[in-house]
C-alpha cells in the first residue's frame, strides 16, 4: 500500500504534538512536576520485580538447590565410602604386613604415598557377574588399576579388606581376576600345625574351595573349623594369609579325602581392591 | 491487541538491550541509540504512515521506562516519524548506502539532542563524531547482513 506524505493538516498536528512534547520536557526539567508519576512507576517496577524474584526465580532456584545439595550429598557419600574401603584395605594390609612386605619402612612410605612399595596398586571394580559367581565354574572380576603405569599385572595377587581374592590372569584394557573359587584356580595351603600341605582348587561354588589329598601320604587328623593359611609355595600368593577354615570333611574312598574349606574373603564386599605384584 | 502487546514487548526488549550495550560502548566513546534506530526501521518498513500520536506516546513510554526527562524521546520520535513519513517515497530512489547514511546521521542527531538535554555540561564532540561513524557503519553492517544473509532477518530490509 502506498504511503503519502503528511498533508498540511497533519503537519499542524505534528507541530502541535512536538510543541506539547517540548512543553512537557520543559516542565519536567524546570519544575520536576512529573517526579511523583516517575516515582510511582519505579516503585511499581521495584515491587513487581521483587515479587517476580520472590515468587518465581527464588522458588525455582531453591528447587534447583535442593537437587544440587542432594547430588552433592550423594557424591560426598560415595567419596566417604571409597575412603572407608581404602582404610579397610590399608588396615588389612598393615595387619598382614609381615606377609606382604619384608621391610617395615617400605610399608610406611607406601601408605604415605597412597601406593604400597611401588608394587602395590589400588584398583576399582569395573564389572562382575554375580549370577556367574553364584552358579557357574568361571568366577571372574574385572578391575581397573588406579594411577596405572604401563606395565603388566599378570600373576599379581588381588586382595580386598576381607582377604585374598584371587590373581590377575589377563592384563589388557581391564585386569581380569580369576577368583579362588574359579574352577581353574589353585592355591597352595598349609594348616595351623604347619605339617599339612595341599593345593586347594576352586569348585565353582561361591565361598568354598576344595582340598583333595591322599590319606596314605598325609596322616594328620583334621577337624571342622580348623583354619587354613596360604603356604606361599606357588610363588604367586604370599604365605601365612588366612584363607578359611574347614567346613566339611568328605572321605571319597579309603585313600582320598576332600576338605571343603570355607573362605573368609568375600570378593563382592568392596569396590576397592589391592593389587600386589609379588 | 496482539500487535500492541508485541510492540510493547519489543520496546522493552530493545530498551533493555540498549541499556546493556550502552554500558559497554560508553567505554569507547560511542553511543548507539538502538531504541531510536529500531523505531526508525519500524517507521521506514511500516506499510502505513505512523501518526504523530503513536510516535509521541511510544516516546513517552520509553521516557518513563528509561528514566529520562519526559518528552525527550517523545519529541524526537515524533520528529523522526514526520521526517520518515515525508520522505518515504523519496527513499525508494535511494541506494542502501544512502539510506544507511541517513539512518546513521539521524541517530547521531538523536545522540546530539539527547546529550544537549541530558548531559549538557559534559557534551563531547569526540563522542558525537565517533558515534556518528559507528552508527553509520552499524547501519551498513545490518544492511549488508540482511542483503547477503536474508535468512537471518526473515526477509531483506
Amino acid at each position: 500500500m502506498a504511503r503519502n506524505s503528511p498533508k498540511p493538516s497533519e503537519k499542524i498536528i505534528y507541530f502541535l504534538v512536538i510543541l506539547l512534547g517540548i512543553l512537557i520536557l520543559y516542565t519536567d526539567i524546570n519544575t520536576k512536576k512529573f517526579v511523583g508519576i516517575k516515582n510511582n512507576l519505579y516503585s511499581f517496577q521495584i515491587s513487581s520485580s521483587f515479587i517476580f524474584n520472590r515468587a518465581i526465580i527464588e522458588s525455582f532456584s531453591e528447587f534447583i538447590e535442593i537437587f544440587k545439595s542432594k547430588e552433592k550429598l550423594i557424591i560426598e557419600n560415595n567419596l566417604l565410602k571409597d575412603k572407608l574401603e581404602e582404610s579397610y584395605l590399608k588396615n588389612y594390609i598393615i595387619s598382614k604386613e609381615n606377609s606382604f612386605f619384608t621391610d617395615h619402612n617400605s610399608l610406611i612410605n607406601s601408605l604415605r604415598e597412597n601406593r604400597l612399595n611401588g608394587d602395590f596398586f589400588y584398583a576399582k571394580l569395573r564389572s562382575v557377574d554375580p549370577n556367574m559367581f553364584s552358579c557357574c565354574d568361571k568366577h571372574r572380576l574385572f578391575l581397573e588399576i588406579i594411577d596405572e603405569e604401563d606395565q603388566s599385572f599378570e600373576e599379581s595377587v588381588v586382595l580386598n579388606s576381607t582377604g585374598l581374592v584371587g590373581q590377575i590372569i589377563d592384563s589388557k584394557s581391564y585386569q581380569e581376576v580369576m577368583l579362588l573359587t574359579d574352577i581353574k584356580s589353585s592355591i597352595p595351603l598349609i594348616d595351623s600345625t604347619g605339617n599339612f600341605y595341599c593345593n586347594a582348587k576352586g569348585g565353582g561354588k561361591a565361598g568354598y574351595i576344595f582340598c583333595t589329598f591322599s590319606q596314605l601320604v598325609w596322616t594328620e587328623k583334621h577337624e571342622i573349623n580348623d583354619p587354613f593359611f596360604s603356604s606361599g609355595l606357588g610363588g604367586i600368593y604370599p604365605k601365612n594369609i588366612k584363607i578359611g577354615h574347614i567346613a566339611s570333611i568328605n572321605k571319597i574312598d579309603s585313600t582320598s579325602t576332600v576338605l571343603k574349606i570355607e573362605l573368609i574373603n568375600d570378593p563382592l564386599k568392596d569396590n576397592l581392591f589391592g593389587v600386589l605384584k609379588m | 491487541m496482539t500487535s500492541f502487546i508485541k510492540k510493547l514487548i519489543l520496546i522493552l526488549f530493545v530498551c533493555y538491550l540498549d541499556l546493556r550495550l550502552a554500558a559497554v560502548l560508553s567505554q569507547i566513546y560511542v553511543i548507539l541509540p538502538l531504541t531510536f534506530l529500531t523505531y526508525l526501521l519500524y517507521l521506514y518498513k511500516s506499510n502505513n504512515n505512523i501518526g504523530p500520536f503513536e510516535s509521541f506516546f511510544t516516546g513517552l513510554f520509553i521516557d518513563l521506562i528509561t528514566n529520562t526527562y519526559l518528552g525527550h524521546n517523545a519529541i524526537l520520535f515524533c520528529f523522526a516519524s514526520y521526517v520518515v513519513n515525508t520522505y518515504v517515497n523519496t527513499f525508494k530512489l535511494f541506494s542502501y548506502l544512502q539510506i544507511c547514511i541517513f539512518f546513521g546521521l539521524s541517530s547521531s542527531a538523536f545522540v546530539g539532542f539527547s546529550q544537549l538535554i541530558v548531559n549538557l555540561y559534559n557534551f563531547s564532540y569526540l563522542t558525537l563524531l565517533i558515534s556518528t561513524i559507528f552508527n553509520i557503519v552499524f547501519c551498513l553492517l545490518i544492511a549488508i547482513i540482511s542483503v547477503y544473509f536474508p535468512g537471518l532477518f526473515g526477509r531483506r530490509i
